[in-house]
């Protein structure tokens, strides 16, 4: 399928996800070395670039403990002479940011390119941050692709740019730009083998402090005038001419959604497609204003953009009319689409939409009111809730249920906070449950408990598992123990004996990391033998200290895969009905989505295709009910 | 060809786990085989099985990757209550392929235990169908699982809901360029199945469209 096609080595034209297209672009940019830390929707960046390495064999790839880690080692490569890139969704930039900050100060010698996702409508993320500001505030240039094959071509100029300038460059995307599947054409794929440096041929100096960052920062002044005068010129910065003097100035997906939403008005405004975010090309814009009354600026989350066109139409055209979020006509939450831009549209031009969607939005909402939610849940087979659910025992059974402050992480555990579970107090940013519990330590007369998956503990919790240590802190932390960064992907994390495409990589051991550190005492458990893991909880919970429980049990989609290369075949359950009462612990306390009721007796049924044979719900059931299908035959 | 310009719009709905990303890369194949333009607008991300899951597929010369409300040409469902889901995106009496599955969620099924005096039933696929009736009439429904087992393999559900995409007289790929892409991309111990349930899904919809 299309990974077939990121190897292709002749010209021709796909069918590729636009996260496929970068990595081929990358690839006809002849990158050396990649690192990467997971989230959605870059993910399959990561997980592309793993799947073909053993067919190149010419690039080095890691998936890093977290996305600072990530940005890091690319620019230590681009340091050593060698192209390279990394991608992290939006927030992993704030993990990252630290080091950028001081990488665009430096500069870097080989092509060095990081390419971020917003995430508008935060479909898979904690907020809809607005990543646009790091280009701007970094002094970093930033550019903007809109289509897979724009994804392509911008992440080899990327690597041009950086190469010239000696500078990092962010390619800023959107969920719906880097999930978007299109034709790309490809280039002849022209790879050299790898080779490492020498220091001494490749060196240069890269710190930065007081007087030398004083500097630094007159030469990246000189450096962004110098990029932003390359971007009056380029290509990716277009304008498609119109009629009329009402223009549209937009980036990225935006610009299709606004071609189709004229199409369909049968209407033809020119439109400024802005490929570049930092610099904007200033005199271009400028041109391009003195030319209209109007000027519809369309771009989701923050005004951005729309702040900076005013600010330049004050000099060339104050009297320019600008439609955008500050006059009311956009939002500043919700991801856009043809319709929502199509709406603005008519109003502007006193026309009326091609489809009244309003009428077909409210239609569809009446015909759904039948329709029963269908929310996120764990897999059929998920350890984690086997292991939330005998936490909600112990808790029972202590009596301590409003007693307790719970802080949670990022992960498929974040679900917590949903039913059967609901109860979760916080849960902000990878590893932020324990700096939070620190201060809710010295602030409340409760016992404060943390959890934290695999992937979240080596991203960013250690410093703050460290800290609570050394306080003395009393504090029962979680580990759910999945073997792999589930969420994202199932991809390997310093937890996994395996680095990107399967290299070998040392696991880090859990249990003497915790033992070295000081922790009071350190419980593995089950969560299959679900019943079995409420003592060793409760005591968990009881003690003074620093006390840490491990549950260890792999993903069940990472453990159905291994079985499946072993050959092995999943033994699903089945309930049997003689033996069940009716109680419904499985229903009311598991939701698990292979069970459901059998509207003829009222007894739980277990859906064969569904089910992951894990028996967490014969751990639940009162009376056993559930057993494997063999048992019973 | 349809409404908008030339292009024409499928919204593929159904539940993690279903498989709806092999049937978007089928269609696509088979799409681009025939020099066909394509572009789609998926969803990825949470891992989880079990959520409801869409993408949607344009073909022609689509714009955005984003099917605007009452514009898809047609919906082709794996689960029967996801067909609703998405109802918005469906142009008046445009094609629903649909599969009698249901899946119940976790929540449906809670609140069916919870009810003492048992007047809470499953959703049925017939008040599914009562309901996009009011926006289509043409809805094939298929009982997808009954065909794939007839076919001689319980998994290619998939493959009888694409036979019966390509009996749709308005679908832009010959049936037969998409028989190729299915048996191309199916696992190649399936193929002979595959093929038998691609048949007995185009058979169902094409006799489904006539009536
Ligand atoms: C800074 C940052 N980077 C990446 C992500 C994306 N992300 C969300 S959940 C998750 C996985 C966490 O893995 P783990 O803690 O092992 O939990 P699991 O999903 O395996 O249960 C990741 C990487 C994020 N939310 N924030």
């Amino acid at each position: 399928m299309t990974v077939e096609d990121v190897k292709r080595v002749d010209k021709g034209s796909a069918l590729m996800l636009a996260n496929e297209a970068v990595v081929r672009g990358a690839l006809e940019a002849d990158v050396k070395v990649v690192a990467f830390y997971p989230g959605s929707p870059t993910s399959e960046i990561l997980d592309t670039f793993g799947e073909v390495l053993d067919h190149f064999k010419d690039y080095k790839m890691q998936i890093a403990a977290n996305e600072k880690v990530a940005l890091e080692t690319v620019a230590g490569a681009s340091m050593a002479g060698q192209r390279s890139f990394t991608s992290m969704k939006s927030v992993g930039m704030n993990v990252a940011s630290d080091s950028m900050y001081s990488i665009a100060y430096t500069g870097l010698n080989a092509g060095c390119v990081c390419l971020i996702a917003d995430d508008p409508y935060a479909h898979s993320s904690q907020s809809e941050q607005d990543g646009r500001y790091f280009g701007m505030t970094a002094y970093v240039p930033m550019i903007e692709p809109c289509t897979a094959q724009e994804a392509l071509d911008m992440t080899k100029w990327a690597f041009e740019i950086s190469e010239k300038h000696k500078t990092l460059v962010i390619i800023r995307t959107t969920t719906r730009v880097n999930h978007q599947r299109g034709m790309v054409n490809l280039e002849k794929l022209e790879r050299t083998p790898f080779k490492k440096n020498k220091w001494k041929d490749v060196k240069g100096q890269y710190f930065t402090v007081g007087s030398v960052a004083r500097a630094h920062k007159a030469k990246l002044l000189e450096k962004s005038a110098a990029i932003q005068s390359d971007f009056e010129k380029t290509n990716f910065n277009f304008i498609v001419p119109g009629d009329g003097n009402v223009g549209i100035l937009t980036a990225g997906v935006n610009f299709l959604h606004a071609k189709e939403a004229m199409q369909n008005l049968e209407i033809k405004l020119p439109i400024f497609k802005l490929g570049t975010l930092f610099p904007l090309p200033e005199k271009k814009i400028s041109e391009y204003l003195k030319s209209l009354s109007t000027l519809i600026v369309i771009e989701e989350l923050t005004p951005y953009l729309e702040t900076q066109i005013a600010a330049i139409a004050k000099s060339v055209n104050p009297s320019l009319n600008i439609i955008g979020k500050k006059s009311g006509h956009f939002s500043e939450m919700l991801e856009y689409n043809v319709s929502i831009v199509e709406k603005v549209l008519a109003e502007v031009l006193d026309k009326k939409p091609s489809i009244d969607y309003d009428a077909v939005l409210s239609k569809a909402e009446g015909l759904k009111d039948i329709l029963p939610e269908r929310p996120p849940i764990f897999c059929p087979g998920c350890p984690h809730r086997g292991t939330l659910w005998s936490f909600r025992q112990a808790l029972q059974q202590l009596r301590i249920r409003d007693d307790i402050v719970f802080n949670n992480d990022i992960g498929c555990y974040s679900m917590a906070f949903l039913p059967p579970n609901e109860f979760s107090d916080s849960m902000l940013a990878m590893g932020a449950s324990l700096g939070i519990s620190a201060g809710m330590e010295m602030s409340l007369d409760d016992k404060v408990i943390a959890m934290v998956g695999d992937s979240t503990l080596y991203h960013a919790a250690l410093p703050g598992i460290v800290n609570l240590i050394h306080h003395n802190s009393n504090v029962t932390l979680f580990v759910l123990d999945n073997s792999v960064t589930a969420m994202t992907g199932q991809q390997f994390n310093p937890n996994s004996p395996f680095d990107a495409g399967g290299q070998p990589a040392r696991k880090i051991n859990m249990e003497k990391l915790f033992e070295a550190l000081g922790a009071d005492s350190i419980t593995i458990i089950d969560p299959y033998e679900t019943r079995d893991c409420i003592g060793p909880i409760k005591e968990a919970i009881e003690a003074d200290g620093f006390n840490v429980i491990i549950s260890r049990r792999e993903c069940a989609l990472y453990g159905d895969r291994l079985k499946k290369q072993a050959g092995e075949k999943i033994i699903p359950s089945e309930n049997v009905k003689d033996t069940c009462r009716g109680i419904y612990a499985c229903v009311k306390e598991f939701y698990c989505p292979a069970i459901t009721i059998d509207e003829a007796d009222g007894k739980m049924i277990i859906q064969q295709d569904l089910c992951d044979g894990c028996l967490e719900c014969r751990q639940v059931c009162p009376v056993d009910a559930p057993q494997h299908m063999e048992v019973g035959k | 060809m349809t409404e908008t310009g030339k292009t024409f719009n499928i919204m593929f709905a159904g539940v993690g786990g279903q498989g709806l990303m092999l049937l978007s890369a089928i269609l696509g194949k088979a799409a681009v085989d025939t020099g066909l333009r394509v572009m789609t607008g998926e969803q990825h991300g949470l891992s989880q099985r079990q959520g409801s899951i869409y993408v949607h597929f344009r073909i022609g010369d689509p714009i955005s990757p984003l099917i605007p409300y009452g514009r898809a040409d047609m919906m082709i469902a794996m689960e029967a209550s996801e067909a609703l889901r998405y109802i918005e995106y469906l142009k008046e009496d445009g094609v629903v392929i649909m599969s009698n599955r249901i899946m119940p969620s976790v929540t449906e099924t809670e609140r069916v235990v919870l009810d003492k005096q048992k007047k809470t039933k499953y959703l049925t696929v017939e008040q599914i169908v009562e309901r996009l009736k009011q926006v289509t009439k043409n809805v094939v429904l298929l009982d997808s699982l009954a065909l794939a087992i007839q076919a001689g393999n319980e998994r290619t559900e998939n493959s009888v809901l694409i036979g019966a995409t390509a009996a749709c007289k308005d679908f832009p790929i010959p049936a037969e360029e998409v028989r190729k892409a299915v048996l191309a991309l199916v696992p190649p111990k399936t193929v002979d199945a595959n093929s038998k349930a691609f048949d007995l899904g185009r058979d169902a919809g094409g006799a489904c469209l006539e009536s």
